[in-house]
């Protein structure tokens, strides 16, 4: 008898000797744990499913040794602040009113001594493609971020990076996706009117279009139109921005809609794989520009295992979609790079008793030490309050980090639960199922049919349904929510007066403002070239095998207006217009 | 009202937010609980609004935002709606709304307003509760 038959022998009396008498004591039809023997993985290869950190298929992890940890005890002595920024870094992500308002915000961070690069946030007007003094972007100038309705808005964010933080030096941040283009345009033309090399530009824009179709919603054009403006910003920036990631894909913001775990991993990997075969279609080298993508985090949850068994079956799944399927030889091409990994997602978060929220981040951050990254408490407990992280909650927040970090030994070991049984096993089925989902969206057509069929925004609305009915029925136990939350408990506040991190008067009158602006630009600038621009990218925007970013870039240094060069489009392109859920 | 005929309830996202998961659970779950829901989708202007709910002859419209629009945008459904001599249909609001604002929606007169962690079957309780204060 090989040892695994003596195992699943053993394991068939302990059920019925031990096992059931305990279920039955305790009136239970099912068990309510688990545990793992060697019959759960028997043919374990290790060099083929974990292999050595920073190897194939980098299970164990994308490095042998991380450049935080390298860096963790400079970094501690240093008083190293990630919202800061530093030499290559971004600062914090934000943004808000108009460009004078945030330029204004940054000249203030600079001050004291927080010289990060922007990471920039657009208001919705500007995500969704319409200037200021469009009727759509009503209520919403400068909300949720900065308004940028032309290159000059754009230029005025910059006026404060100079010298030894000028843009050849400092990396710069763009969430942004529909309107990539033309903000990678500016930024391309303000790196020339400065005498720059745009060859030494580096940062990230999100330009994840296709994840907007199924959470988020800044879509403008159709999915198929939209992929052809990503392959167009792939291709220029790899020959004229060489330094600059080409995206950041979001599996975060499909969980945080209501993704499971396996569609999450599924939906990213497929959305990735649609990007790639751009890039691969328009004769790129496969080598050459995926080491260029990032990832932005794929989204969490408070189950720890499931969440470090998915972050090791995600590496191993992209290695080898990199490998196999896109036939690349170069590592780098094979890794996710990503700042943050496990975490706890922000929808796991609670309104109720925030400060609890402490306590949830710091179990992500546990879970992210375990899956070899920064062990991250993100995000801030105030999150679900919705005013912006107030500095106290920030700096609980890089203090849970810290302690993680440097008082815990937590990130010692690298991928510590390989060889578990319970671990290995959990990640393989995780890749699994994750993979049978991906062969069902191929079997589709791929990431743009099963959006354009609306198959994968029903399937992450209906898992949100599903989630909110288990949470309804106490399947799902949310201290405070669904249990505990009777009137002996506490609300236990802190007070929280550090000044807001943007100023609300400005915030107030940044639409008027703005708008005031724009009208004076529209007098201003040479109107009869600003026509006969947008009408040389119309033409081109019909021929499919035209990059339009040249064209967009002439528009930009001409004062075409952010939703005039989008409205040139829309035309040619024609708008998304939502499935039925 | 006659008794057989379902509760209507437009569901709308004004604005441009796109955080579309509070919309789309409260209108699975309200269809659920037995009412009959429109959601409009994205990015409706308040003026469409305000005539989907007329057109559509609803008992009530409820907003998501998500956005910090809420106030503006609020407000301008219920102007919308009251030029449409409409302003009997109870306006609700759910999203991310800190206290202080929900005076104010309240003072407005907004009918209701939810945040974070609630059941849908609270929302639902508290329609038929408007419903039947009107029907009185």
């Amino acid at each position: 008898m090989s040892d695994i038959e003596k195992i699943r022998k053993e394991r068939k009396r302990w059920e019925d000797e031990e096992l059931a008498p305990r279920l039955k004591k305790f009136n239970l039809e099912k068990p309510v744990t688990s545990f793992s023997t060697p019959a759960d993985l028997p043919e374990h290869d290790f060099l083929g499913k974990v292999g050595f950190p920073g190897e194939y298929p980098f299970t164990a992890g994308n490095a042998s040794v991380e450049f935080w940890k390298a860096n963790g005890r400079i970094a501690a002595l240093f008083g190293f602040r990630p919202d800061w920024g530093g030499t290559r870094g971004v600062g914090k992500y934000g943004g808000f009113g108009t460009a004078e308002d945030y330029r204004d915000y940054l000249i203030r961070m600079h001050s004291m001594g927080r010289t990060g690069g922007p990471n920039m946030a657009f208001d919705l007007a500007t995500q969704c493609g319409y200037d200021s003094d469009s009727e759509e972007a009503a209520g919403e100038v400068g909300r949720v971020g900065v308004a940028i309705d032309s290159f000059r808005d754009f230029a005025v964010i910059y006026e404060p990076y100079t010298g030894k933080i000028d843009i050849d030096k400092q990396p710069s941040n763009f969430t942004i996706n529909a309107p990539c283009v033309v903000i990678l345009a500016m930024y391309y033309v303000l790196a020339k009117k400065r005498g720059i090399d745009p060859k030494l530009l580096h940062g990230t824009p999100q330009n994840d279009i296709l994840k907007e179709f199924i959470a988020r919603g800044t879509y403008i054009y159709p999915p198929r139109q939209s992929l052809r403006l990503f392959k167009d910003s792939l291709v220029f920036m790899r020959a004229n921005m060489p330094k600059f990631n080409v995206n950041s894909i979001g599996g975060y913001h499909i969980r945080e809609a209501g993704a499971t775990r396996i569609q999450d991993l599924a939906f990213s990997f497929a959305n990735a794989a649609a990007y790639l075969s751009a890039g691969v279609d328009a004769g790129l080298d496969i080598n050459d520009f995926a080491p260029m993508f990032t990832y932005n985090a794929f989204g969490g949850s408070m189950e720890i295992y499931q969440e470090i068994a998915f972050h090791r079956a995600s590496r191993r799944m992209y290695a080898r979609l990199l490998k196999e399927t896109f036939g690349a030889v170069n590592p780098k091409a094979m890794i996710i790079r990503q700042p943050v990994s496990a975490h706890i997602g922000c929808s796991s978060t609670t309104l109720q008793r925030p400060l609890n929220n402490w306590i949830r981040a710091v179990v992500g951050g546990v879970a992210a030490g375990m899956t070899g990254a920064i062990p991250a408490a993100f995000p801030p407990w105030d999150e679900p309050l919705g005013l912006g992280h107030s500095q106290e909650a920030t700096q609980m927040q890089f203090d849970a980090t810290r302690i993680l970090m440097y008082e815990t030994g937590l990130t010692d070991v690298q991928d510590p639960w390989a060889g578990s049984y319970f671990m290995e096993s959990l990640t393989d089925r995780i890749e699994a199922e994750a993979l049978a989902e991906m062969a069902r969206i191929d079997g589709m057509g791929g990431a743009v049919a099963a959006i354009e069929s609306g198959y994968m925004q029903r399937a992450v609305a209906k898992s949100a349904y599903e989630k909110q009915k288990r949470v309804e029925a106490q399947e799902d136990l949310v201290v405070g929510v669904n249990c505990f939350n009777g009137p002996l408990e506490q609300d236990v506040r802190i007070n929280t007066a550090v000044e807001p991190t943007y100023d609300p008067a400005r915030m107030a009158t940044a639409e008027e403002r703005q708008v005031a602006k724009l009208k004076a630009l529209k007098r201003g600038r040479d109107n009869k070239a600003v026509a006969s621009l947008l009408n040389t990218l119309k033409d081109h925007a019909k021929d499919e095998g035209k990059n339009l970013m040249p064209d967009i870039c002439d528009c930009v240094e001409n004062d075409c207006t952010l939703q005039e060069i989008c409205d040139v489009m829309r035309e040619v392109f024609g708008v998304y217009s939502p499935v039925k859920l | 009202m006659s008794e057989d005929r379902k509760i209507r309830v437009l569901i709308a996202k004004p604005g441009l937010d796109g955080h579309e998961r509070g919309a789309r659970i409260i209108a699975y779950g309200l269809r659920d609980a037995g009412f009959e829901v429109i959601y409009t989708g994205l990015r409706q202007t308040p003026a469409e609004i305000a005539r989907a709910a007329v057109q559509e002859d609803v008992d009530l419209v409820g907003l998501s935002i998500l956005s910090g629009a809420h106030l503006s945008l609020t407000r301008k459904v219920l102007d919308r709606l009251s030029e449409m001599n409409a302003s009997d249909i109870p306006v609700i609001v759910g999203g991310v709304v800190p206290p202080e604002d929900a005076e104010t929606l309240a003072s407005m007169g907004v009918a209701g307003v939810f945040t974070a962690g609630t059941p849908v079957s609270a929302v639902a309780d508290f329609i038929r509760a408007q419903i039947a204060k009107k029907t009185d």
